[in-house]
């Protein structure tokens, strides 16, 4: 009998199980019904069939009962599901603006009505006449504008950064250029244009002037600057003026000369660039310093003029008032370190000390320093070839300078302690005189070689240029060199012949020779048609000789150049030499961070030394 | 937005993406001869996760459109001719602003190893192609009529303006904004 039990079949859920009499708690009177377990499909109440068997145990009376139930309620806990909502929305986008003159200028431009056509299309700039530089060949290295370290606000930096490269600037603004710019050159622009303390320090030869003039252009054509000063030696004030006009003809210039009425007048100008003389800013001093006088811009040039921060001309150019101090020079290390003290005492005071080494110096001064030599930057540039010319006396000529240094030496001697360095000074000038000239004989070894190497020179249709620190001796050579039409530029030719003279020299094919003295021709003039230099006598300052012998050897040097350095066997010439040696080797140890190989300067006992004498005092800095 | 004066100027945007950071954009308006007259960087943007999975392909175009450039492109003081792009997701900015945004296209530029302005990959945005002297431009088809809009507002500038050259000047700039 299959019996159905609704103890499994049915499960209260609430209860979670049927009670446990449930059946045989039934009515005795029911009959057993023969069942199969019912296909429920509802488990209502109402509707409940239940099917049991009965069974005769004598429990009839208690089967008869009707079944009890227990019906317990179940509540299903089926809640409605939540939702989540992830928000995409917008992020929080901050922008930082920077707005630059230009716009400014823009906006100030078309308020007052002016169009600001777009720059017409130019032909390019022919090739410089030396170089092999093309378009393609710089487009590959664009050169950009670094705002330097000293520039902390922000705004000013991206101002710079931001800044189009220079040579499409250069091409986009109606700028014209004789010649296309050197890589290089592009480089000390960007170097310079940023800056308010600046020394631009390449070697000689390589256009200082030509970057100077440009970044001063674009300073004035994006109006950052609208006042420049720059103050270059007398003898420069021309080739400057030229300049100007060759590299910026557009920039109006006043050249401050003539009487003091004139100056006065010239002085209140409102040209965007004046140009004045060393010599003349001590003369003007009252004007140039006056309260109501400022200047965007103040560069110096051959900025060596005011090393000694003790001279007149260095105390006032520190006191003109300017916002961008710039300082050029081919050698901002002539005799010292404190040279390129001195020049920092006007491009930023006090940032260089005396108390830093030269690596100090180095370090520091590197931020505000650019400096290339020709070597590194004209790779196609043609070489300088240097001949160390020993040449021996002749018996007269020897015998009149053995003479005079033992008379010399001698008295020196007999001085003592009150031998002063002058007094050796003289003695050397006296015996490098000697070495040129024998005064008894008038003898000169010298004059015999050189003259031979002109007739070299001649013969094939070359120039030369020959240099003295002294006017006798250059005029004593034209007398005897009249075979080769010698000109002469030193300190006795009148200022106003001597660009004529520069340019009878450059276009006449019979003058084979210039005879120059190192005071005026060291700087500023180009002779680069010149291919032979002779260094007649030397000059205490290797600095000085290589600004005489770049007046060849620089940008548009079709050949190479020969120097001719003269040196006397066995005298003091030689000494010299070796001094000026060691003097090579301290600006090659700022320059490139190498530490110092000896001790900074030429101390008094080495002066006393050329002559083996010994130092009566203490040591003294520097002597020449 | 800011008021807009008209000076004829261009504009350059683009995304660089920093891998710490996220992504930081730039826009830059120079003058016909390539001096900025103004520039704006954002602060750096970064994708959240639910982001990264709603928006999927279509993340890049809202990062580098919807968000960055059209932002930027209203904060300009200048309204410029057309504003150009190095990156293709920036062109979705195109139906939030009234400027022609452009896709000067690097042809020659190969994708650099570690560089991370390109690391979204935008979805295939359908481009119109087309020149301006030797530069190669597109323009999202959506608003290819803003093809001769371009051609007509460059028909002043010089032919051998580099319409790359200025995003590596704002690369430099952000990095130099986000040292400070």
């Amino acid at each position: 009998m299959n019996l159905w039990d609704p103890r499994t079949d049915y499960v209260d859920p609430a209860a979670g199980a049927a009670p446990a009499d449930a059946w045989a708690t039934a009515p005795d009177a029911l009959p057993r019904p023969e069942v199969t377990p019912p296909q429920v499909t509802s488990y209502g109440a109402a509707e409940l069939a239940v099917a049991c068997d009965i069974y005769p145990l004598g429990m009839q009376a208690a089967l008869q009962r009707a079944p009890r139930f227990k019906v317990r309620t179940a509540v299903l806990n089926a809640a409605a599901p939540k939702v989540v909502s992830i928000p995409i929305g917008r992020t929080s986008l901050k922008v930082r603006s920077f707005l630059f003159p230009a716009l400014t200028e823009a906006l100030l431009a078309k308020q007052r009505g002016q169009h600001l056509p777009p720059p017409p299309a130019k032909p390019q700039p022919k090739p410089a006449p030396h170089g092999e530089e093309t378009c393609e060949r710089r487009d590959a290295r664009r050169v950009r504008m670094r705002p330097p370290r000293d520039i902390v606000k922000l705004e000013d930096r991206l101002m710079y950064l931001l800044e189009p490269p220079v040579e499409s600037w250069l091409a986009r603004e109606s700028l014209s250029f004789p010649f296309q710019p050197f890589p290089y050159q592009l480089e000390g622009i960007a170097f310079l244009y940023p800056r308010t303390m600046a020394v631009l320090a390449d070697e000689m030869g390589l256009g200082k002037t030509m970057q100077a003039i440009t970044s001063i252009r674009l300073l004035l054509h994006s109006r950052e600057v609208t006042s420049v000063l720059l103050v270059c030696p007398k003898p420069l004030v021309t080739n400057w003026k030229r300049e100007f006009a060759l590299w910026a003809p557009e920039v109006p210039i006043v050249i401050i000369e003539g009487d003091q009425a004139k100056r006065r007048f010239q002085w209140l100008l409102p040209a965007p660039v004046k140009i004045a003389n060393y010599e003349l800013l001590q003369r003007d001093q009252e004007l140039l310093l006056d309260r109501d006088r400022h200047f965007d811009l103040v560069v110096l040039d051959e900025s060596q003029r005011i090393k000694n921060r003790g001279s007149t001309t260095s105390q006032i150019v520190r006191s003109i008032s300017r916002r961008r101090s710039w300082a050029l020079t081919g050698t901002p290390v002539e005799n010292s370190a404190e040279d390129l003290i001195g020049i920092f005492e006007f491009v930023s005071p006090g940032y260089l000390g005396n108390h830093m080494s030269p690596r100090q110096l180095g370090d520091a001064a590197s931020e505000h320093v650019l400096r290339r030599t020709k070597d590194k930057v004209l790779t196609d540039m043609p070489p300088r070839l240097f001949r160390d010319v020993e040449i021996d006396l002749s018996p007269e000529q020897r015998e009149s300078y053995r003479l005079a240094e033992e008379e010399g030496v001698l008295r020196l001697t007999e001085m003592g302690d009150s031998a002063t360095i002058q007094h050796v000074f003289e003695l050397v000038l006296r015996l490098k005189q000697i070495a040129n000239f024998d005064p008894a004989t008038g003898e000169s070894a010298k004059l015999d070689r050189l003259r031979a190497d002109l007739e070299e020179v001649a013969a094939s249709g070359r120039k030369a240029i020959v240099f003295s620190q002294w006017v006798w001796t250059l005029q004593r050579l034209a007398r005897e060199l009249q075979a080769f039409n010698p000109l002469e530029y030193h300190g006795k030719i009148p200022p106003k012949k001597r660009d004529a003279i520069i340019e009878e020299f450059r276009h006449n094919p019979k003058r084979h020779v210039m005879l120059i003295s190192y005071g005026a021709g060291g700087v500023g003039l180009n002779l680069q048609f010149s291919q032979y230099v002779f260094l007649f006598d030397r000059w205490w300052n290797p600095a000085i000789e290589d600004q005489a012998i770049n007046r060849a050897h620089r940008i548009g040097a079709a050949g190479a150049v020969t120097v001719s350095r003269f040196l006397a066997c066995g005298t003091i010439e030689q000494r010299i030499d070796n001094i000026l040696r060691e003097k090579r080797e301290l600006f090659d140890t700022i320059f490139s961070g190498a530490e110092p190989g000896r001790k900074l300067g030429l101390t008094q006992e080495e002066v006393f030394g050329l002559f083996q004498l010994k130092c009566p005092t203490g040591p003294i800095k520097f002597v020449a | 937005m800011a008021a807009e004066a008209q000076i004829p100027a261009l504009g350059f945007l683009t995304v660089v993406e920093d891998a710490e950071h996220g992504l930081f954009g730039g826009y830059l308006v120079l003058n016909l001869i390539g001096r900025p007259l103004e520039f704006h960087c954002t602060t750096p943007l970064k994708a959240n996760r639910a982001q990264q999975i709603l928006y999927g392909p279509t993340l890049a175009p809202y990062l580098y459109g919807e968000q960055i450039a059209q932002t930027l492109i209203r904060k300009g003081a200048v309204k410029p001719r057309t504003v150009f792009t190095d990156q293709t997701a920036v062109l979705a900015a195109r139906q939030h602003v009234d400027v022609p945004l452009v896709l000067a296209v690097d042809d020659a530029a190969s994708q650099p190893a570690g560089d991370a302005t390109r690391r979204i990959d935008p979805p295939q945005t359908a481009l119109k192609r087309f020149g301006w002297g030797r530069q190669p431009l597109a323009v999202d088809v959506a608003s290819a009529t803003d093809e001769q809009l371009v051609l007509d507002r460059l028909s002043d500038v010089a032919q051998d303006f580099d319409l790359l050259e200025p995003f590596g000047r704002i690369r430099e700039a952000i990095a130099e904004a986000s040292r400070n």
